[in-house]
């Protein structure tokens, strides 16, 4: 562990600076500030804290590692699943991070005590994807055994676990005040769940029926935006089951790449990795690619946008291995 | 956010159970968010459940005789219990550390009956006492106060030789919803109103034929009043606007007041077999009105609709145990009742599953429909002005950052409107969820104010958002419960 925290060391300020796209004088500038080294496998998952001051990072070396969001120096590396890891997430208090693993488990880790309080076990198959609601009493999994589980964390203990899909779970998020479930799968279908009756309230599809490789809610939860596997980003209204948006541009037919939703002063945007080592940008209401950040020396499996400053933190497989931080100069 | 897909516009009232918690509690009460439920148990010490997770998450142990009220601040960060045991303790469920610490606790000289926080600001007490008194605490700096809430008697200068009339013993109080006075129930079937701030009565109201006054519940506006009364019977009044305080209140010995019988606009009671009420509560919207009964061989629920002239809605059956209290939820179509063997049942309205949600692009419907076609359905079109004519209907702005409550979002949602038009209903995502309108607005003048800003001076710290129910992580479930 130790020898891994000395081997990022290589942190970098000042990068030397790629050539980046601006595609228009008034777009988003992010350019390349620090690159962070330290796993020894593809990272899949790289979250920011809720305070902005902390970032934790995941992939298939069974690692998770917390970084100084400010420095970028490695503070701590937790050590515990016995297989890869596929996502993260954070307390909304910043206390515990969840982590979703190839051995079926959810682990919960104490930030203070830096140590793993809880392992959440029940699932059948590989964990895909996890996360928190508002209080951070209850946790949402799901994975490739199909089914979205609903967890007490205190205690440990599934609270519900529902039938979801036919295929992998991809991604699950609850909405802003935890009403709220939505959830996608390999087989191509989004769905809405409520919380506390467990009950479905909607489906969405596309006509292609692409595989849906991750889900989010707007940040008032009254749109969900979801990546596909035929290189697209949907936003969608779900209350009329309309696709409202469509981002494309980028190349993602293998991965589950998240999409984030960022607002800086300049505006509102979409921000995704992609499979052909950049990052793209787009604009959230015109959609237009108005950024293209490129580094990275493979697939962008992972991306992360800072709570509140105008960062993006970017992950990428095992040809290139490091974490990169974009700023909005 | 949730009500927007479930369909907003069947709202009801509880029909079923949805849970029930084995809480050992002898009450159980909401918080104002309705996240929580705080309990009484049998052992004195009070519990806080989260009703997401439906486990006991705070033990707080003080008390050494049995609890006797439990009241909220409106925040939820405060809990005030009172007990037999003469004291009553103010809880901060802030606090880090598990049992929570008790903020402060102050002691009577008697068993306290019933104790609650002034409706804006946790710092402002009222106080019952099993001999018949009520006591307003002010725990501010400035305000350092306990004052007897006294019943002005108007013969007492007279009639110099005798005692005069003795005042009778108070055995309930309230604030109303807005804090500026305090309602007071007496054992002689009066309703005393005091003015928070100056502590002088302005009001008394004889509720004839209704004996010892037990209870009271307001609508959330303030404007309705419901008792409860050893004549077994639930009485709802429309309350008269109070005047103003006189400035020179103060200074006079005998303060004039309103001297008033009320009469009631529905009185509730069961004719058949003529049971008492435990207890009373209005739903959030004051539409409907539930009373629990107090018969010893079932767990029987009453509920009225008072927007339908009172008539009786429903009367629900929760199982053998007799009912021994019942709150409503601050906002859903729920409420809790406490069974006499110490469980807790949360009744709600069940919506039915609707299986069409899981097949995307089909809508469920009632009957059989004759399908029209269109006339353009099945025209071969040109994929390039399909992809144009999408990307056109992709033009329109989305809001992505302005929260909406569940019924606008639907309504914005079937027609496709943005919330910009929606004028002051839409919030900001930081601010606190918008409040539920209140049907029966009360009218705000200018002696409200000063009542408002009297509360408001010295602000207590439960301040919305201002503070957040820590997760402790329980390792040993089992043992410790």
């Amino acid at each position: 562990m130790d020898s891994i925290a000395s081997s990022s060391k290589n942190v970098i300020n000042n990068a030397p600076q790629e050539e980046q796209h601006s595609l228009s004088q008034s777009g988003p500038n992010f350019q390349l500030r620090y690159i962070l080294s330290g796993h020894r496998r593809a990272i899949s998952s790289i979250k920011f804290s809720p305070d902005g001051s902390y970032l934790a990072s995941a992939g298939s070396d069974k690692l998770i590692k917390l970084w100084d969001a400010i420095t970028g120096q490695v503070l701590h590396t937790f050590e515990g699943h016995t297989e890869g890891i596929s996502d993260i997430a954070w307390a909304s208090d910043g206390e515990y991070l969840a982590s979703a693993s190839d051995d079926k488990t959810i682990k919960i880790w104490s930030l203070q005590d830096r140590r793993e309080v809880k392992t959440l076990i029940g699932h059948t198959n590989f964990v895909f994807c996890v996360n928190y609601n508002l209080h951070s009493n209850l946790l949402v999994s799901g994975g490739f055994d199909e089914t979205v589980r609903i967890w007490d964390i205190a205690r440990g203990k599934p609270l519900k676990v529902l039938p979801a899909h036919s295929d992998p779970v991809t991604a699950v998020s609850f909405n802003h005040d935890g009403t709220l479930v939505v959830s996608c799968a390999m087989d191509g279908l989004i769905r809405i769940w409520d919380t506390e009756s467990g009950q479905c309230l909607k489906t969405l599809v596309d006509d292609d029926n692409p595989i849906c490789s991750h889900v989010i809610f707007s940040p008032n939860s009254r749109y969900v935006l979801a990546s596909t596997q035929d290189s697209t980003i949907r936003l969608w209204n779900y209350q009329t089951s309309r696709c409202v948006k469509t981002y494309t541009g980028h190349t993602n037919r293998t991965y589950c790449i998240p999409a984030c939703f960022i607002t800086t002063e300049k505006g509102k945007y979409i921000v995704s990795g992609s499979e052909d080592n950049k990052l793209y940008i787009w604009d959230l209401q015109s959609r237009k690619v108005v950024q293209v950040l490129e580094g990275h020396r493979d697939a962008v499996l992972a991306v992360a946008v800072h709570p509140f400053k105008n960062i993006i933190a970017s992950a990428s497989m095992e040809k290139d291995l490091t974490i990169r931080l974009w700023y909005e100069e | 956010m949730n009500e927007s897909l479930i369909n907003p516009f069947t709202l009801s009232h509880p029909t079923a159970v949805q849970t029930s918690l084995y809480a050992g509690a002898l009450f159980a009460k909401f918080d104002p968010s309705g996240r929580f439920i705080a309990t009484a148990r049998l052992n004195n010490c009070a519990e806080i459940w989260d009703l997401e997770t439906r486990a006991p998450i705070r033990r707080l142990d003080g008390h050494v005789k049995a609890i006797t009220s439990i009241d909220w601040s409106r925040n939820s960060r405060y809990l005030l219990t009172s007990s037999k045991d003469w004291n009553i303790v103010i809880w901060d469920l802030s606090s880090t550390c598990d049992p929570p610490q008790r903020k402060s606790t102050i002691r009577f000289d008697a068993p306290v009956v019933t104790a609650s926080f002034h409706p804006k600001n946790s710092q402002i007490l009222l106080v019952v006492l099993a001999t018949g008194e009520a006591y307003v605490c002010d725990t501010r700096k400035d305000h350092k106060s306990r004052v007897e809430l006294l019943e002005t008697i108007a013969d007492e200068m007279e009639d110099e030789d005798s005692q005069g009339p003795s005042r009778s013993g108070m055995t309930t109080a309230r604030f109303d919803p807005t804090g500026k006075n305090i309602f007071v129930g007496t054992s002689s079937g009066y309703i005393l109103v005091f003015n928070t701030r100056t502590k002088i009565m302005i009001a008394r109201h004889k509720i004839s034929g209704a004996g010892t006054i037990k209870g009271l519940d307001f609508t959330k506006s303030g404007r309705r009043l419901v008792t409860n009364s050893s004549d077994r019977a639930l009485r709802q009044f429309i309350l008269p606007t109070y005047p103003p305080t006189p400035a020179d209140v103060e200074n006079q010995s005998h303060p004039p007041f309103m001297d008033v019988e009320l009469e009631p606009t529905h009185k509730f009671s069961d004719p058949i077999n003529k049971t008492a009420w435990h207890a009373m509560c209005y739903s959030p919207d004051g539409e409907w009105l539930a009373g629990g009964s107090a018969d010893p061989a079932g767990h029987k629920i009453y509920i009225w609709d008072i927007s339908n002239d009172g008539q009786l809605a429903s009367a629900l059956d929760g199982g053998r145990e007799p009912l021994t209290y019942l709150h409503w939820h601050p906002s859903k179509s729920s409420f809790a009742t406490t069974t006499n063997q110490g469980n807790i049942l949360i009744w709600h309205h069940p919506n039915p599953e609707r299986w069409g949600a899981f097949a995307g692009g089909f809508e469920e419907v009632d009957e059989n429909v004759e399908y029209e076609e269109r006339e353009d359905e099945f025209d071969i079109e040109d994929e390039s002005v399909l992809y144009e004519r999408k990307m056109k209907a992709e033009e329109e702005d989305v809001d992505i950052d302005t929260v909406v409550t569940g019924v606008e979002a639907a309504v914005l949602g079937t027609k496709g409107t943005q919330s910009g038009n929606m004028g002051g209903s839409a919030t900001p995502i930081a601010s606190s969820k918008a409040r539920p309108m209140d049907l029966d607005k009360v009218g705000t003048g200018i002696t409200d104010d000063v009542e408002t800003s009297w509360a408001e001076e010295e602000p207590d710290d439960d301040v919305p958002g201002g503070w957040k129910m820590k997760i402790v992580m329980d390792n040993d479930a089992s043992d410790y419960y």
